[in-house]
C-alpha cells in the first residue's frame, strides 16, 4: 500500500513538474533580451543523461547551434540546473545574428551530443514584439494577470482561412487552465461587441469568471471567436476562428 | 520753434519714463494651497482607462496601447471617501457597488508621501497596503481626482522594474 502511495506521489510530482516546464527567466522577453530557459527532462529520452545540448530553431530557421545532429558544438552545451534539469542562456538577436524584427518565435529540444537521445519538440514560444504587427487574434493588454481586465480581439481583415475572412463573429469562447494544465470549469462562451468595421472584441476579468481548485492558480487561457457565414446555397453556417493561447504574466 | 518742440517732447518722454518706474502695490499671494485638504471628501469614479505601457513604450498605435474601459464593467459605481483629522489624512472607505474592486481595501487609513506636494497615496488596512499615484492635483479649475495604479513584472528583472499596465481612474467630487 505504501509503495502505491509513493508511486502516486511520484506521478503527481512528475506531472506538476511537467506543467511548469520549461521556465523562462525573465518570463517576458523580446528577441533583444537575454533569457535563460530551464528545462526538466524527467520522463523524456534525456532523463538521466550526464550532459545535454540544445537544438534551437524558430520562424527564422535553424539557429547556428544546429550544426550537425550527430555532433552538436560546445556552444550548444547546456548547464546542469539540478536533477534532470538543464539550462541555457541566450540572446536571440546575437545568436541568430538577425534584427529583432525578423525573430518572432522559437522552438527547441534537448539532445545528447551525438543525437542518440532527445526530448520532444518544445514550443513555439513567442518573443515579445518590438514592432507592432496587426494580427487576426490579439489580446489587450499584451501582458495580463488574472485580475486584469482582459480584452480579446478578432480582426477579420487578418483572417487566414476563408471562413475567418468571411465570418461575422457573434460569440467568443474562453477556456481556462490551471498551473497543472488542467481545464478550469467549463469553457465560457459569451457575446462579442463590434468595435470597428472588421473588429470584434470580448472583455472579461479572469478571476471573476473562473475559480481554480483549492491550492491551484489560473495559469493560461485559450480563446477563439465563433460566428456565421453564408454557404453557396445562402444557408447560415456556424464557424470558428483558430484558437490562441495566452499565459498569464505575474505582476505586482 | 523746432528746438522748443524737441525739448518739450524730451521732457514729456522723460516724465513718462519716471512715471512708469513708479512701484506698483502687489496683492498678497494668499495662503499656500493645501492639496491634502482638497482630497478630502467623497469621490465617485467617472472614467477608467487601461494603458498597455509596454506597447506604449514601443510606440505601437494608440488603439493597441490605450483603452477606455469605463463602460465594460460598472466602474462608475465605485465610490472612494477620504477623511482628514485636524487637516491630516486619517481614514478612508471604498464602496465598489457593482464595479470591480479597483482598490481591494474597503476601509482603513491613508497617508501621503509628501504633505505639501503629495504624489503617492498609501492605503493601509491591518498589514495590507495598496499604493496609488496621484495623476494631478484637484485645485483651481481642475476638480477631477485622477489616481493611477501601476502594475510591474514580477519578479523584478535584473535590468530593473518593468512597467506593464497602468490603470487611470478619474473621480468627480460628490
Amino acid at each position: 500500500m505504501k509503495k502505491l502511495v509513493y508511486f502516486i506521489c511520484l506521478m503527481l510530482a512528475g506531472y506538476a513538474a511537467r506543467a511548469q516546464n520549461p521556465v523562462f527567466t525573465p518570463s517576458s522577453f523580446t528577441a533583444q533580451d537575454q533569457v535563460t530557459l530551464t528545462f526538466d527532462v524527467t520522463g523524456t529520452g534525456m532523463a538521466g543523461a550526464t550532459d545535454a545540448y540544445l537544438w534551437l530553431w524558430g520562424n527564422a530557421g535553424d539557429s547556428p547551434l544546429n550544426t550537425s545532429w550527430t555532433n552538436s558544438p560546445d556552444a550548444a552545451k547546456m548547464t546542469a540546473a539540478g536533477t534532470n534539469k538543464w539550462s541555457f542562456t541566450f540572446t536571440a538577436t546575437v545568436l541568430w545574428g538577425l534584427p529583432a524584427g525578423q525573430l518572432q518565435n522559437f522552438r527547441f529540444l534537448v539532445k545528447k551530443r551525438d543525437g542518440s537521445a532527445q526530448t520532444p519538440d518544445q514550443g513555439p514560444f513567442n518573443f515579445d514584439p518590438l514592432i507592432f504587427t496587426a494580427t487576426m487574434l490579439r489580446v489587450f493588454p499584451s501582458k495580463v494577470d488574472v485580475n486584469d481586465l482582459v480584452t480579446v480581439n478578432f480582426d477579420r481583415n487578418y483572417g487566414i482561412t476563408t471562413d475567418e475572412q468571411r465570418m461575422t463573429p457573434t460569440t467568443a469562447t474562453i477556456t481556462m487552465y490551471d498551473d497543472q494544465g488542467i481545464q478550469v470549469g467549463s469553457p465560457v462562451t459569451a457575446p462579442v461587441t463590434k468595435v470597428g468595421d472588421t473588429r470584434w472584441s470580448k472583455s472579461f476579468i479572469p478571476s471573476l469568471i473562473f475559480t481554480p481548485a483549492a491550492g491551484r492558480k489560473l495559469t493560461k487561457f485559450k480563446y477563439k471567436f465563433n460566428g456565421t457565414i453564408l454557404d453557396p446555397s445562402g444557408s447560415i453556417v456556424t464557424v470558428s476562428s483558430s484558437e490562441a493561447e495566452i499565459t498569464f504574466t505575474v505582476m505586482q | 520753434m523746432k528746438i522748443v518742440l524737441k525739448t518739450g517732447l524730451i521732457i514729456v518722454a522723460v516724465a513718462m519714463l519716471f512715471t512708469a518706474c513708479t512701484p506698483e502695490a502687489h496683492k498678497e499671494i494668499g495662503e499656500a494651497r493645501n492639496i491634502v485638504a482638497s482630497l478630502e471628501g467623497t469621490w465617485k469614479l467617472s472614467k477608467a482607462t487601461q494603458v498597455d505601457e509596454d506597447a506604449a513604450f514601443k510606440g505601437f498605435p494608440t488603439y493597441v496601447t490605450t483603452m477606455d474601459i469605463t463602460t465594460i464593467y460598472p466602474y462608475t459605481d465605485f465610490v472612494l471617501k477620504f477623511n482628514l483629522t485636524n487637516g491630516v489624512p486619517s481614514t478612508f472607505t471604498t464602496i465598489p457597488g457593482g464595479s470591480p474592486a479597483i482598490i481591494k481595501l474597503t476601509s482603513g487609513s491613508w497617508t501621503v508621501d509628501d504633505p505639501a506636494f503629495p504624489k503617492v497615496i498609501t492605503l493601509t488596512s491591518g498589514s495590507t497596503t495598496e499604493k496609488t499615484t496621484l495623476g494631478g492635483y484637484t485645485v483651481g479649475p481642475n476638480s477631477t481626482l485622477k489616481l493611477k495604479v501601476s502594475k510591474y513584472l514580477f519578479p523584478t528583472p535584473v535590468a530593473g522594474p518593468k512597467l506593464l499596465i497602468t490603470y487611470i481612474y478619474e473621480f468627480v467630487k460628490q
